[in-house]
């Protein structure tokens, strides 16, 4: 990186519109060689739109984009491809049943003559280009087993087989344990320094500082700063992005856990997709007034567990208390149990993206409307034109499909519906995946209210920055079994770290001791 | 973001109405274009063909009236069709199912000695029964070993036919050369209107449950949850909807609705079952369907347009040297296109959608 900096990629003047909706307004960006170049900014702000454009997805309705120098306009993504730019979305777009190979070489398959795909030279090459970028994946692994960080790394090796010297990384980490982020951070630094340059967007300033040469903010379709990563704080960066200061971590009293337990696990034992027992002999108990996190490196049954609380999956053996009733494999009656669910699985479970937005908001709330076997549609969709103002939805209008929100947008949709329901046990996943940091800070504060209120919010989160922000006590799964039961001002993040690792595993009485000293402290 | 977008009332009623008329008419247009090549191609004059086709299905009340007997088994087919599709439920099985009913309506109507105005709704019932029937397998399947309901629907048809068959040239045939059930009794035929066409009393009841699901589709819980089901499953039932009960219920309503369908041809058009009756009411009622955009409204603007086709093409036989089958080359057409438009949605809210946003994988068609 000590030859002069050269713009490999420089946008200038781009105007996206959907409709009469105005997404970028004159965006100007460059991108240099060798570098890892960060991009952050509210939610809807336009990120997402932006780089789609840069890598064929969407048309540009004005400006200019030039690569290597060269003015370009690309139909599709695969020009973009050609053009040496590659691109990794937020949600993997792989064949769970084929190899880690079949996948690499998927669209640019090696032929062995007759049109026959040549499978030794496809393992061969992978196994090449994934030793000469240092990030170990087995050739023959079949994709859908493989952990997501390891899917990433599927996906950015497929850019690269394609000789990517361009790799844009849409939220990468927004799905990843921080031991995984790490290994991520390494692998960009290497790509970079091997003349790569990186687009990397993200919520989590914590990472722009610590892997970016340069950051751009973005607000309202507009790059409002492009800054040298030297001497700013996250703080400065916050500021930028949202126009105001930002609580980094929310503010909450002690909290006063009463004796009542509203959500009950009791020796639960569940299978996964693939017949392993996922969560394994679990038992513990959230009361009212706390919030307990429930930390894991993703992948340790936690949605195993969560599915079977929620009625979304049938429990092996053990059984689950919603509000002192017995759940069922159904999660109606869950729910009107008392029951509020936040999934991690937005796009699949959590809504219906080519449904409406009022009707997403009305799903779970059917009841409220009704009017014997009507529905009371108009007064369904002032209550969702009041939820989108409360929550802050940027970008919706009550008929627009769910789908055509930004990735956070969405999140505050399904976190709108849900934590407005009549429930007092809320149960949130992930809460503020793709969320920005202002919309984090209204979230978080809005989980510690619900406390406050009495309820019992019970947060599953791979971000352990989320869970000792929220948290009184914290879970730590392991291998489908709860290894600490700890008080969160007790402890820190390097000793619940080592439980989620495996590398500390307190034996049964000493946990239970645990907890029941937390016990006491309420 | 302007709070009034935010109204919540729909924001542009008018545009609200215009709106999912374009895409069926630019179909029909497109239609007519090629269709009129076609004719060209053959050696015709297109502007005569179709303003004989247009004379003979819309012009004089006989010609009207033909019609309208024309689009009354589409309305039945095309809103059981509707409606299951709506809901995610790949109901083609609107042949088979239309077939039963016609037998239960055939069998009611000659079998049993009833008052008027207890014979006509118990044959109406049985027909209704008949169809549910055999839309509940394929249904029950569905929901209990989670066996694709458009397959099992599609082998279902071909043997309600031969069933039928049998019942009606062995069983129960009528005495004489053609293979029928025995007349109905005059106390189970449904009332036609005029002399110039079988259009019967069973155009209205077709009509009315077209207007009855309009409300049911637009201001019902069920209507919502139907919608939502169709669109996301395992969102719906997430969000406490019972989407296997719903998924029967939606599919005997639409087996039913078919059925009586039958009952509309039996009990009203030819006054007794005939084995092999239907040219294909229960397919054409998909591409009704799937012209009226499974709106309820639709199918009644679609089925007319399609029984004016029918209607039209006897006429046009008659007039030019042009077979009738040009008619049905026509509606292969406006299917043909709206079925491309269709994977293009699909395969372009797969392109561009997913990956600014969520949706990897559209929900698991189970
Ligand atoms: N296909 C579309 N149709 C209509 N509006 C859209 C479409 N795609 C994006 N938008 C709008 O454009 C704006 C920018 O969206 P974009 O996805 O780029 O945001 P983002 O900065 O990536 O946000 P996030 O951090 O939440 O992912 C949003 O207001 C969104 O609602
Ligand atoms: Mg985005």
């Amino acid at each position: 990186m000590s030859e002069t900096p050269l713009d490999v990629v420089s946008i200038s003047g781009v105007v996206k519109r959907f409709g009469d909706f105005t997404a970028i307004h004159d965006a100007s960006l460059t991108v240099r060689r060798g570098e890892v170049h960060a991009i952050v900014g509210e939610n809807g702000a336009g990120k997402s739109t932006l780089m789609n454009i840069l890598y064929g997805l969407l048309p540009r309705d004005a400006g200019t984009i030039e690569l290597f120098g060269r003015p370009v306009t690309f139909s599709g993504p695969a020009e973009a491809i050609a053009a040496g730019v590659g691109m990794v979305h937020q949600h993997f777009k792989l064949a769970p049943s084929f190899t880690v190979a079949d996948n690499i070489i998927l669209g640019s398959e090696p032929l062995a003559g007759y049109g026959r795909i040549d499978r030794a030279r496809a393992e061969r090459d992978t196994a090449a280009i994934s030793r000469r970028f240092g990030l170990d994946l087995d050739p023959r692994a079949v994709v859908g087993a493989l952990p997501v960080g390891l899917r990433q790394r599927v996906e950015i090796l497929k850019t690269l087989y394609r000789e990517a010297q361009i790799l844009i990384l849409d939220e990468p980490t927004a799905v990843l344990t921080p031991q995984e982020t790490r290994e991520l951070f390494a692998t960009m630094r290497t790509l970079a320094e091997s003349g790569h340059s990186i687009v990397f967007i993200t919520h989590k300033l914590r990472e722009v500082l610590a892997v970016s040469n340069r950051i751009s903010v973005m607000r309202q379709g507009r790059i409002v700063a492009t800054l040298d990563n030297e001497g700013v704080t996250a703080q400065e960066i916050a500021g930028l992005m949202v126009g105001r200061s930002v609580l980094l971590r929310v503010k909450k009293a002690k909290a006063e856990a009463r004796d009542e337990v509203l959500l009950k696990v009791d020796g639960l034992e569940a299978r996964g997709e693939r017949g392993e027992a996922a969560v394994d002999g679990l038992s513990f108990a959230v009361r009212s007034g706390e919030i307990v996190g429930l930390a894991g490196v993703q992948g340790n049954g936690q949605d195993e567990l969560v599915e079977c609380i929620a009625g979304l999956r049938r429990p092996v053996a053990g059984s689950v208390e919603i509000c002192g009733t017995k759940a069922v494999a159904d999660p109606r009656r869950n729910r009107a149990a008392g029951l509020a669910y936040v999934p991690a699985d937005r796009g699949g479970v959590g809504l219906s993206l080519a449904s409406g937005i009022w009707e997403n908001l009305t799903v779970g709330h059917i009841e409220e409307f009704g009017r014997g076997p009507f529905l009371a549609i108009k007064a369904a969709r002032a209550r969702a034109a009041e939820l989108i103002r409360r929550f802050d939805v940027r970008g919706a209008t009550l008929d627009k499909p769910a789908g055509s929100l930004s990735g956070g947008n969405q999140q505050k949709v399904q976190i709108a519906r849900e934590l407005t329901r009549d429930a007092r046990l809320v149960i949130a996943e992930q809460p503020s995946q793709g969320v920005d940091i202002g919309a984090i800070e209204s979230i978080h504060r809005t989980l510690v209210e619900m406390r406050d209120a009495g309820r019992a919010v019970f947060v599953v989160s791979a971000d352990l920055d989320e869970i000792f922000s929220l948290s009184d006590r914290i879970l730590v799964i392991y291998r489908g079994r709860i290894v600490a039961d700890l008080v969160a001002s007790e402890t820190d993040p390097e000793t619940v770290g080592r439980y989620m690792g495996g590398l500390e595993e307190a034996p049964p009485a000493a946990a239970a001791s645990v907890s029941e000293a937390a016990d006491h402290v309420h | 973001m302007s709070t009034e977008a935010l109204d919540a009332a729909p924001s542009f009623p008018l545009a609200g109405l215009v709106k999912p008329l374009v895409q069926p008419l630019v179909a029909v247009a497109i239609a007519v274009l090629v269709g009129g090549l076609l004719v060209l191609a053959l050696g015709e004059n297109p502007i005569e063909v179709y303003s004989i086709l247009v004379h003979g299905s819309l012009v004089g009340w006989p010609n009207f009236l033909v019609t309208l007997q024309m689009m009354s088994p589409l309305l039945f087919t095309g809103l059981a069709v509707a409606i299951s599709f709506r809901a995610g439920l790949w109901n083609i099985g609107a042949e088979g199912q239309m077939i039963m009913g016609a037998l239960a309506a055939g069998i009611v109507g000659y079998a049993v000695d009833l008052p008027t105005a207890l014979h006509i709704p118990l044959a109406l019932i049985a027909a209704f029964a008949g169809g549910l029937a055999w839309a509940l397998l394929p249904a029950l399947l569905r929901v209990w070993l989670n066996l694709n309901e458009l397959v099992v629907c599609l082998m279902l048809n071909p043997i309600a036919l031969l069933l039928s068959g049998y019942v009606s040239t062995h069983l129960l045939k009528a005495p004489g050369p053609t293979n029928k059930l025995p007349d109905i009794a005059d106390t189970a035929a449904l009332p036609t209107f005029s002399l110039y066409s079988q259009v019967n009393a069973g155009f209205v009841i077709g009509l009315v449950l077209c207007l009855v699901f309009a409300v049911v589709n637009g201001g019902t819980k069920k209507g919502f949850e139907w919608k939502i089901m169709g669109l996301n499953p395992r969102f719906a039932y997430y969000g406490g909807i019972r989407v296997p009960l719903q998924a029967v219920l939606v599919m005997m309503l639409s087996g039913g609705i078919a059925g009586l369908g039958g009952a509309e041809q039996v009990l009203g058009e030819y006054r007794a079952f005939y084995d092999n009756f239907s040219p294909g009411y229960g397919f054409d009622g998909i591409a009704v369907a799937m012209l009226a955009n499974f709106h309820p409204v639709g199918v009644v603007l679609a089925a007319f347009l399609f029984g004016a086709l029918n209607g039209g093409s006897a006429v046009l036989q008659m007039m030019t040297g042009l077979s009738k089958y040009l008619v049905q080359v026509l509606q292969f057409i406006i299917v043909l296109i709206l079925a491309a438009q269709f994977s293009w949605a699909f395969l372009g809210s797969r392109r561009k959608a997913p990956p600014a946003h969520a949706a990897p994988a559209a929900p698991k068609e189970e």
